[in-house]
């Protein structure tokens, strides 16, 4: 593919796709549910595009901008929190974090479950038998407290620093998360590989001599693709929420503060005893915003890619 | 119920508890630092490090030595000494934190299963109507929020601002009972807000699949058939419908747990209720790695049972699953 592009697929696929999933979005957003949440994720996502357009750069310790623990006024419409910052830029800022983490997450969460769940599927055997093992044993395992355990010791291994201008820290989350969350993907994408497995097309492709790699990538992937874009939406809302608790008791990073991160210094400043609600319902309501957007879209695709569902409307 | 079924089941979940011990000896010599270090003794002569070594097994090669020593004394429920409570055996540790999240999670879980399996089968059943629209609203709301900030939210509102429960822990500070009936009372007045975020925070998954699992069953021929038998919407719904719907649940609650353990941990915090969740953030805290990693194969363990218990139900409930 990477030597000539223009006659590995015949011309105008890539244009069919776009058209095709343009229309998809189209019949997403025309239910209420769909475009409710897919109205809530634009608007957080142009948030964590350009927090500091909107709120100005992230206040710290020694920009902060009011005094300790105000309640919401004019000037700071959402309070300050402990340390005179305003909760308001915090929250904005806070977006980009959740989300970046969230995105990330998702996409390693993705490409592990989806190469394990087709490759178990396609090549079947043995492999099948020892990748499926090991799926059902994440399945079983309370992924969050092993998530808890690695956390801490892969971040004193690694230690602090910055990859490509995101700290390192977030990194680990990032990993962890992904390590500890593809089980399911791997297993609804190894039984839809097995059932494309069964067209006609994949033996016509092996009649002409496609090796088992290429069949994968070029015939089995394309067809699992709207499986894994909806299990996306799903894999998306879980880690948000796995972010946010792992942050919120301890796990985050000060320095680079997600919506758990806040919820979780709040928590540590004991802002609910204190009556501080400003400081931790702004953040907690942004968290929540985004995932029920997310069960929202999950439940709108639900709809749309299973008949069965649509049939009971 | 089919034996073969059964064997296999607890096959699996011994290979399962056995992979998780595994795992918990190959973190543990992953993490950073060595032993020997935890002595804090800079003067600390050659000799006496490497007594120390000795005495702990660490000369030994890795596998298979030291890892049959690990099984063994795991086995035997020791999980050696904790780093934050300096010279406490873990296992003292962490028993004196197992029946506060037991009572509160075992608790939360019956009143979340209690209440979320009525709502969800009475909203689905009236399909459209306002309990359903209501209540499935609330649930997706609740399903959507994180235990702690139904707890922050609780506190603030019903500790804080209206003062009618206390803010943290298990007991009044220094006080003394002149009865066992008034430490009751004391305990049951912290418990209460603490167990309605638990059971707030999981009725709206449970509601959420009766809802989806009712609305399922009632297309099914045989709900049609009591009805053209002319037997009353209750009844089929009691009968007929609920029975068979209750099946996903089944396995719901056991997959469940492992889930819960995340919420039962940033509950605790948010309550300093001194359970295992408050242990976890301590020990997080503290990297107190030998508490953390039997903490861990104890949560593991119980899910891995809670499964294999759930399975065995499903069956023992739905013949089909027995092959």
């Amino acid at each position: 593919m990477s030597v000539t592009p223009a006659t590995a697929r015949p011309p105008g696929v890539w244009a069919l796709r776009f058209a095709s999933m343009t229309s998809f979005l189209g019949r997403l957003i025309r239910r209420p549910e769909g475009f409710v949440g897919v109205a809530i994720i634009v608007f957080f996502a142009v948030l964590a595009i350009a927090p500091a357009l909107f709120v100005g750069p992230l206040e710290t310790v020694t920009s902060a901008s009011g005094k300790r623990l105000e309640p919401p006024s004019s000037t700071h419409l959402l309070g300050t929190d402990n340390l005179g910052r305003d909760v308001l830029n915090l929250t904005v800022h806070g977006a980009r974090i959740s989300m970046l983490i969230g995105f990330l997450a998702t996409i390693v969460t993705l490409v592990i479950g989806a190469v394990l769940g087709i490759v178990s599927g396609f090549v079947g055997g043995r492999t099948d038998t020892v990748i499926m093992r090991i799926t059902d044993f994440f399945l079983v395992l309370p992924t969050f407290v092993l998530a808890l355990i690695i956390a801490p010791i892969v971040l004193d291994i690694i230690g602090t620093g910055e990859i490509l201008g995101i700290r390192t820290t977030l990194f680990v989350i990032v990993i962890v998360i992904g390590i500890t969350s593809w089980a399911t993907t791997a297993r609804i994408i190894r039984s839809q590989t097995m059932s494309v497995k069964e067209r006609a097309f994949i033996d016509r492709a092996r009649v002409i001599g496609s090796g088992p790699w290429r069949m994968m990538r070029v015939h089995i992937l394309p067809n699992v693709t709207g499986l894994i874009v909806a299990n996306a939406v799903l894999i998306f809302a879980g880690a948000i929420l796995t972010e946010t608790t792992l942050a919120f008791i301890g796990l985050g990073d000060p320095f680079a503060p997600s919506w758990g991160q806040i919820l979780g210094a709040s928590q540590d400043a004991g802002a609910p005893g204190l009556g501080a609600w400003w400081w931790y319902v702004p953040p907690g309501i942004c968290i929540v915003l985004v995932v029920l957007a997310f069960t929202l879209i999950g439940g709108a695709l639900d709809d749309l890619l299973n008949p069965k569902a649509r049939r009971r409307r | 119920m089919g034996s073969r079924y059964l064997l296999r089941r607890i096959f699996h979940a011994i290979l399962t508890i056995a992979g998780i011990v595994v795992l918990n000896f190959i973190l543990f010599r992953a993490m950073p630092g060595s032993p020997e270090r935890l002595s804090h003794n800079p003067n600390q002569s050659a000799a006496a490090r490497a007594d120390l070594r000795a005495r702990w097994g660490l000369d030994q090669p890795l596998i298979p030595d030291q890892f049959i020593r690990y099984v063994s004394t795991t086995l035997q429920g020791d999980f050696g000494q904790s780093y934050k409570y300096k010279g406490q055996d873990v296992t003292a540790v962490i028993a004196n934190r197992v029946w506060p999240t037991v009572i509160l999670f075992g608790l939360g879980e019956l009143i979340a299963i209690a209440v979320g399996l009525v709502l969800g089968a009475y909203s689905g059943w009236k399909r459209g109507g306002v309990v359903d629209y209501a209540g499935n609203g609330v649930s997706l709301i609740l399903y959507s929020m994180p235990y702690f900030l139904l707890g922050m939210i609780l506190l603030v509102i019903f500790a804080t601002a209206l003062g009618w429960f206390p803010t943290a822990g298990m007991f009044t500070l220094g006080e003394t009972y002149s009865s066992f009936a008034d430490q009751l009372l004391d305990f049951v007045h912290h418990l209460i807000l603490p167990l309605a975020a638990v059971s707030l925070g999981l009725i709206g998954q449970y509601s959420i699949l009766m809802r989806s699992s009712i609305i399922e069953t009632r297309s099914e021929d045989y709900v049609t058939t009591a009805r053209a038998k002319g037997i009353n919407e209750s009844r089929v719904l009691r009968n007929h419908a609920v029975p068979n719907a209750l099946l996903p649940t089944v396995s719901l609650i056991g997959i469940n747990l492992g889930f819960i353990i995340a919420g039962a941990i940033t509950v605790e915090v948010v309550f300093s209720w001194p359970g295992l969740g408050t242990l976890t953030q301590e020990a997080l805290e503290a990297r107190d790695y030998p508490v953390l990693q039997a903490i861990f194969l104890i949560l593991a363990v119980t899910v891995v049972v809670a499964n294999l218990v759930a399975d065995l139900v499903y069956a023992r409930l739905d013949p089909r699953v027995r092959t």
